[in-house]
């Protein structure tokens, strides 16, 4: 074909795209959608599926009223968080009697036996098998509890109307209603949560979702709130009002949390999340009996194993990291020592301590462990007596038996709520970074889920303590 | 250990943070504007001048220096200097007071009102930005695409003919696509036709179209056009506006072979126990998000109802094709339905 041809072909097409006009690719879009609900509207028979089952638009009705959405929402989620703090008392502590109380006093003596060096023994059964017990210990009963819990409601076809309830207060923050369940998924666990994301299908929303998901507060973080507060909150009021005091402290963290979820979601869209393509859209799907046994299982590999197997692999090495940084020695003096001493100057600054701050560095992993490693290292750093030894975590006898051990390593009021406050806002656990990482494949983004939160963490804890500080 | 007195600690950190935020709060942050001034070198200077000059060319109007100093946003001395180095490169020449461009300087005007454009329609299809944020993004990318790009970009969004806000996108040749609207502020009352321009300069006043959601591609009908204010009805809604915001808007006016649309209303208006079939989608419902509302169900013809109201206003759940759906009114606000009994 010579050049002529080809230029007279080109310029057809030219002229023919200009007589279309610019529509044309949505009108045949459209038209074949168009044609073919026409043929299937004639060809398929339906039933009698004109009016939807009455049932069904009874529960919508009641659910989503008014006067009885929001408080059938807040009722269901507590009755859920109660069951598993509370449930997961029991299996708990059977498991820590079980690995903690009675395996780690039976591999000590079997090393013993076998004539182990003490530092391999130390760092094999008092590192890396402690942490990975107690993270067993601590964390795989409320998951176990919560999730089928939250899977349940998911199946029964509840969840969506939650979302659909909250849509709005969502949509003011420029995120999602569909993060009002990953909110309440995290909860439960916050790697869980960023995984339950997927069911956002707009990118922009689903990392906003992934983003904030941290500022629910998680189950390895109840106990620690749960315990700090007894000790401390509930010590300065009247022993009758004690209980609803330290209740309310952590009821408060936890909405402080939500209030954070929301502004951070807020401001994430108004600044570097601004471009991202949003659609919503949120179906409702019809009322089902929850498929009981399906549902148990799934949730426990899905979400229990998949969670539990990550958070071991982190807690491995923290372990030893503790151990090894409480029992190496330079110049007379643990690594943990140097470090805590190192830290203490900023740690003031903060209305926190050295040791706090070296816990949630070594504890990244699991939050579990942060406040058995804070114990370890108070005994270390004080000398007190108690304790299992360098780099052995331990957990006290009673609530008042802790409290003693960090009123020793000089904690006041101030420190226990602004340990509240980190507790909520700081980095995410490794298991969740790593998670966070697998989900959104960015290191950009995974690095602002991890930033973020411990900058606002430091801003917040620093706040509380200079303003507690003039008064 | 050391000890900060609380005082002297809270004001270290309050004058470290009003730094931060005088140096990075968006878009007036001290750090954006020197990196946009930086930015600003001859060649922007250069091309917004010819953009200026190839507007007022197309509206009849004679532009002279004073013009531009008054106009654009540079230095004086900035300006000048520009127009020395654009007149001995023959894009501009001078008739008396009058700037003019040449030949060559119209085909570079419209390269460049092509890059502005074309990056517009990009944004609008492909992208979330607010669509009060397709101008300031389009004016800095201008800039920046080269020819080469330029055309990558038109094929792979198929070259479009017209912008979002319904202005022509100039070919590679430099052709453009006729557009008929007239002026809103210009139509008699009872005349019935489709918006076909929303102009998006002065900002002041796209705000403020914007905030009446008004959408392209709407049929309207014109009730009343006074000296003081415009009225017109668009799909179940009355609008009023200043005649200086109607100006902003064109409206090309219906053939006579085109039967006005009776009846048809947005399905955010559609109340529950009323049934309505589904007319089409706006205009302004674009890319990813036209198709997932086709997906789910949102064609022409369909019947649609409401089927839940919401505690808080919205989104409202609604009966389409066997399923529940929920949307959000900026969206449900852009899906054009007839009712039916």
């Amino acid at each position: 074909m010579d050049n002529k041809n080809i230029e007279n072909i080109i310029k057809l097409s030219d002229d023919l795209r200009w007589n279309i006009g610019n529509d044309f690719h949505d009108s045949l879009a459209e038209g074949i959608y168009a044609d073919a609900s026409s043929i299937v509207e004639e060809t398929v028979s339906t039933g009698s599926q004109k009016s939807r089952a009455t049932l069904d638009a009874k529960i919508d009705r009641i659910v989503t009223s008014r006067t009885w959405g929001f408080p059938i929402m807040f009722l269901l989620l507590a009755l859920v968080l109660w069951l598993t703090i509370i449930g997961a008392n029991y299996p708990s502590s059977f498991l820590s009697w079980l690995f903690l109380d009675t395996m780690h006093p039976a591999l000590k003596t079997l090393a013993t036996g076998i004539n182990m060096p003490w530092w391999l023994n130390g760092f094999l059964i008092d590192g890396v098998y402690l942490a990975v017990a107690w993270v067993i210990a601590v964390m795989l009963p409320p998951m176990a509890i919560f999730f089928p819990l939250f899977t349940l409601m998911e199946d029964f076809g509840y969840l969506p109307r939650v979302a659909f309830n909250l849509d709005y207060l969502f949509k003011k923050s420029g995120a999602h209603g569909k993060q009002a369940l990953t909110m309440s998924m995290g909860f439960g666990c916050n790697a869980a949560g960023v995984v339950a994301t997927r069911i956002i299908d707009s990118p922009r929303e689903r990392l906003v979702a992934i983003i904030t998901n941290n500022f629910s507060l998680c189950n390895g973080r109840w106990p620690t709130q749960i315990l700090i507060a007894t000790i401390f909150v509930g010590a300065v009021v009247p022993q009758y009002l004690a209980g609803f005091a330290s209740l309310a402290a952590v009821i408060g963290i936890a909405l402080l949390g939500i209030f954070f979820m929301f502004f951070t979601s807020w401001a994430l869209s108004k600044t570097v999340l601004k471009g991202e393509v949003s659609t919503f859209n949120l179906e409702l799907p019809p009322y089902r009996p929850p498929r009981f046994w399906k549902t148990i299982y799934t949730s426990l590999i899905d979400r229990t194993l998949i969670v539990l197997w990550r958070a071991v692999v982190f807690a491995a090495p923290a372990g030893a990291v503790i151990w090894l940084i409480s029992n190496i020695q330079i110049g007379g003096e643990s690594i943990a020592a140097i470090m805590i001493n190192s830290f203490d100057g900023f740690g003031w600054l903060i209305g926190l301590n050295g040791v706090i701050l070296l816990a949630y560095i070594v504890a990244i992993p699991a939050n579990e462990i942060v406040i058995p490693t804070i114990l370890m290292l108070t005994v270390l750093v004080t000398g007190t007596s108690g304790g299992a030894g360098a780099g052995v975590m331990f957990e006290a006898d009673s609530a008042l038996a802790t409290g003693e051990i960090l009123k020793a390593g000089g904690w006041t009021l101030l420190t226990a709520i602004n340990l509240m406050l980190f507790s909520l806002l700081h980095n995410p656990c490794s298991t969740t970074i790593y998670t966070i990482y697998k989900e959104t494949k960015s290191v950009k983004w995974t690095t602002v889920a991890t930033v973020l939160p411990i900058i606002m963490g430091l801003v917040i804890t620093f706040l509380v303590a200079q303003i507690w500080r003039l008064f | 250990m050391e000890q900060y007195p609380p005082l002297l600690a809270l004001s270290l950190f309050f004058a470290v943070s009003a730094v931060l935020f005088f140096l990075f709060r968006p878009e007036k942050g001290f750090y954006w504007l020197a990196r946009k001034n930086i930015n600003s070198r001859k060649k922007v200077i250069i091309e917004d001048v010819l953009k200026f000059l190839y507007h007022g060319e197309a509206t009849n109007n004679s532009i002279n220096i004073k013009d531009l100093t008054r106009s654009l946003n540079f230095r004086e001395q900035q300006i000048f200097e520009s127009i020395r180095q654009m007149t001995e490169h023959g894009l501009i020449h001078l008739e008396g007071e009058n700037i003019k461009l040449t030949a060559e300087g119209n085909e570079y005007a419209l390269q460049i009102v092509r890059a502005h454009r074309l990056w517009e329609h990009f944004l609008a299809e492909k992208t979330g930005f607010d669509k009060s944020q397709w101008h300031t993004k389009a004016e800095m990318m201008e800039h920046q695409l080269s020819r080469d790009e330029t055309d990558k970009l038109a094929a792979s969004l198929g070259h479009p003919l017209f912008d979002p806000h319904g202005d022509p996108i100039p070919t590679k040749t430099g052709q453009l696509a006729t557009q008929k609207g007239k002026a809103l502020s210009q139509l008699e009352p009872g005349t019935v036709g489709r918006i076909v321009h929303i102009e998006d300069e002065p900002e002041v006043i796209y705000r403020q179209i914007l905030a009446e959601n008004i959408h392209i591609g709407s049929q309207i009908k014109v009730i009343e056009n006074t000296a003081s204010r415009l009225v017109f009805h668009a799909e179940g809604e009355s609008f009023v506006l200043a005649p200086i915001v109607a100006a902003n808007l064109s409206v090309a006016v219906l053939e006579q072979d085109e039967t006005p649309e009776e009846g048809v209303t947005r399905l955010s208006a559609l109340k529950e126990n009323e049934t309505a079939q589904i007319v089409q989608i706006s205009k302004e419902i674009r890319g990813e998000r036209r198709r997932r509302l086709l997906d789910l169900g949102f064609v022409k013809g369909a019947k649609v109802q409401v089927d839940l109201p919401n505690p808080l206003g919205e989104p409202k759940a609604f009966r389409i094709k066997g399923t529940s759906i929920a949307l959000r009114d900026n969206q449900s606000s852009k899906i054009l339905i007839k009712k039916i009994d």
